[in-house]
């Protein structure tokens, strides 16, 4: 029975390449199959804001890119930790509840900044006079992208747990780093579709909405980061 | 948009008379009965019976009025409020005999034993086409609620009606209609356009928060009608903080802004249902149209609007907003007649009367078909409580 199924400690020990190409593989694999998944959690964040931007696809693709590498290095921050504690399992419920809860607190915050600061920079999507643009804050969308796109990295969906668990199992550090890169590639080909929200032509309608819709969606989760802080079941009443 | 004075008379028409209004009310009166259930051989229950036949009655004169009197708002609110009195009347009588309590156990859920409403309905989509799973608790076609059958027949008949179920199919948009009827007049009468858009963002939250939790989130966190249906058996604090959201949120938007502003606010400022139903407007064939030559833009019917759904631009434009919900209050209100019921593709103020029996037709059946068995289920509760 050992022998059918090898530890990846020992595979990665007899046989190096296969191991290698097995493990990534699976994380790629995990990656496109945990796609949905990683959309639909972190669409609440990443529609509404881009929204608020100005329309274009090459802004978009900027804005997004920002958005995943940020995740990415969530996705590294979270590799480390994983493999340091050996596995995500072990993590005690109560710590894991008041980092979710911080997560979803600072998400919050970065959304309400979001759709606060969206109000001066619609700028050129809203219409064609040159005035408005005099307002526009350039950096604030690569800084709100990378902000929001860090917070949903260390957001513990389920997939994520998954790919944490079994990158803990790895023989070292840089594997489970390699792991998890893997896993984001496979994940991050789900978004590519979102640049296409840069051919939606903005309005005033819009982008009011979607700065309304971020501001909701900070609620709920400033609602559920004070809950888990104090230890308050969210589902289930 | 070539409209003419001698198509359209600029004075009011004069009551139909009492002869073609009986025959314009037989298709309704044939159809009342068949779906309050008098058919032969069905089973004789004497207070089910007087609430049918009351129902019916009530239905078949109302509808007669409106083809005699020419007028439509004032008779279909008649309906519409009853509708939304009945409703939590009949509802939550319904709730005590089967479970003692208004609230809903997760026991109850799990066991997909929660009533299907219309309003989770935009939340069901993207989960729907994700996993192919429903996320509402509810049975998906064992009974007549069945998740499925509603869903059928919401869309079999949005396609028609466009936004025209919020005004004569929605149960809850008449507790709201009834409250800002009472008021003589409106305490608040400058109102920010930009709230029209609340709608639309809570639609686009709460479909995103429902992909991402797997739950109807609307339902689960900001139904103001939760208050006056089945409310969170809260258990523990978060169930007590929904249920707090779900109190405020009825008071301030069902009963305290109707009151203040004579508007339905609740459907104008806040419903993700209605901003979805608008799209439906798109493609419905109905719609309302003003005859810009006649039209002297004094704005009456932006003020009888009670869904906020006329502005200066879109009058000047001809047109309603997306959000119109068919209820006639403009057409009743303009003083030159100029805003008329009007089908797509046909010319504007070409026989508007029949562009609005048609449509008439379409919604009384669909108000029958919906409203008439919820308030026939409150008038048995009131029977059973008095006889």
């Amino acid at each position: 029975m050992c022998h059918l199924s090898p530890t990846p400690a020992r595979m990665a020990r007899e046989y190096p390449l296969m191991a290698a190409f097995v493990s990534y593989g699976e994380a790629l694999a995990l990656g496109l199959a945990s796609g949905p998944a990683c959309i639909a959690a972190c669409g609440p964040v990443l529609i509404p804001s881009m929204l608020t931007e100005r329309t274009g696809f090459r802004h978009h693709a900027r804005y997004l890119s920002a958005f995943l590498a940020a995740r990415l290095v969530g996705y590294m921050l979270f590799a480390v930790v994983a493999w340091e504690l050996g596995a995500l399992a072990s993590m005690l419920p109560a710590p894991r509840l008041l980092m979710m809860g911080v997560v979803y607190l600072m998400l919050a915050c970065v959304l309400l900044w979001y759709a606060y600061s969206a109000r001066r920079s619609c700028a050129p999507s809203c219409a064609d006079s040159k005035l408005i643009q005099i307002g526009e804050n350039r950096n604030r969308n690569v800084a709100g992208a990378a902000a929001l796109g860090l917070l949903t990295g260390l957001n513990l969906c389920p997939p994520f747990v998954v790919a944490g668990i079994r990158a803990a199992q790895l023989g070292s550090m840089a594997a489970a780093l390699v792991f998890f890169l893997a896993f984001f590639l496979g994940t991050s080909i789900w978004f590519v579709p979102f640049v296409g929200l840069g051919c939606i032509v903005r309005n005033q309608a819009i982008i009011t909405v979607a700065r309304m819709a971020m501001v909701l969606i900070a609620l709920y989760y400033l609602l559920i980061g004070i809950a888990m802080l104090l230890g308050k079941k969210t589902y289930g009443y | 948009m070539a409209t003419d004075a001698r198509i359209l008379p600029l004075t009011r028409p004069a009551p139909r008379g009492i002869l073609r209004s009986l025959l314009l009310t037989l298709p309704i009166f044939i159809w009342s009965p068949l779906m309050m259930g008098f058919r032969p051989g069905a089973k004789f229950d004497p207070v089910s019976t007087t609430a049918a036949a009351i129902t019916a009655l009530f239905m078949t004169v109302l509808f007669y009025i409106m083809m005699r009197t020419n007028s439509t708002y004032r008779w279909r609110r008649i309906f519409f409020v009853s509708l939304g009195i009945l409703f939590p009347i009949g509802f939550i009588h319904n709730l005590y005999v089967m479970r003692g309590s208004m609230g809903i156990p997760i026991e109850e859920m799990i066991a997909g034993r929660t009533p299907f409403c219309f309003m989770p309905i935009p939340l069901l989509i993207l989960p729907a086409a994700f996993t192919r799973t429903v996320i509402f608790p509810g049975s998906i076609a064992s009974s007549s609620h069945g998740i499925a059958a509603m869903v059928g027949l919401w869309l079999a008949l949005t396609l028609v009606m466009g936004k025209g179920w919020c005004s004569y199919a929605c149960f809850f948009g008449g507790i709201e209609e009834g409250v800002a009827a009472i008021p003589p007049r409106a305490k608040i009468r400058k109102l920010d356009p930009r709230l029209r858009y609340i709608p639309w963002a809570v639609l686009l939250a709460m479909v995103l928060l429902s992909l991402a939790l797997f739950e109807p989130a609307y339902c689960m966190w900001l139904c103001p009608f939760k208050a006056v249906s089945e409310y969170v058996a809260a258990r523990n604090t978060v169930g007590l903080v929904q249920n707090v959201i779900f109190i405020l949120l009825f008071a301030g938007l069902v009963i305290v802004l109707p009151f203040l502003t004579k508007k339905r606010t609740q459907c104008s400022w806040f419903c993700p249902f209605g901003a979805f139903q608008s799209i439906f407007n798109k493609i419905s064939i109905f719609e309302m149209r003003i005859d810009k030559e006649r039209c002297k833009p004094c704005l009456v019917c932006q003020n009888a609007c009670p869904n906020l759904s006329l502005s200066k631009e879109s009058v000047a434009r001809g047109e309603t907003l997306l959000s119109c919900m068919k209820c006639g209050a403009c057409v009743d209100a303009c003083p030159r007649q100029a805003i008329v019921w009007h089908i797509k593709g046909t010319q504007i103020a070409w026989k508007p009367e029949r562009a609005r029996l048609m449509f008439l037709y379409a919604a009384w059946a669909m108000a029958i078909m919906f409203g008439g068995s919820i308030i026939a289920q409150g008038i048995i509760t009131i029977l059973h409580v008095f006889v």
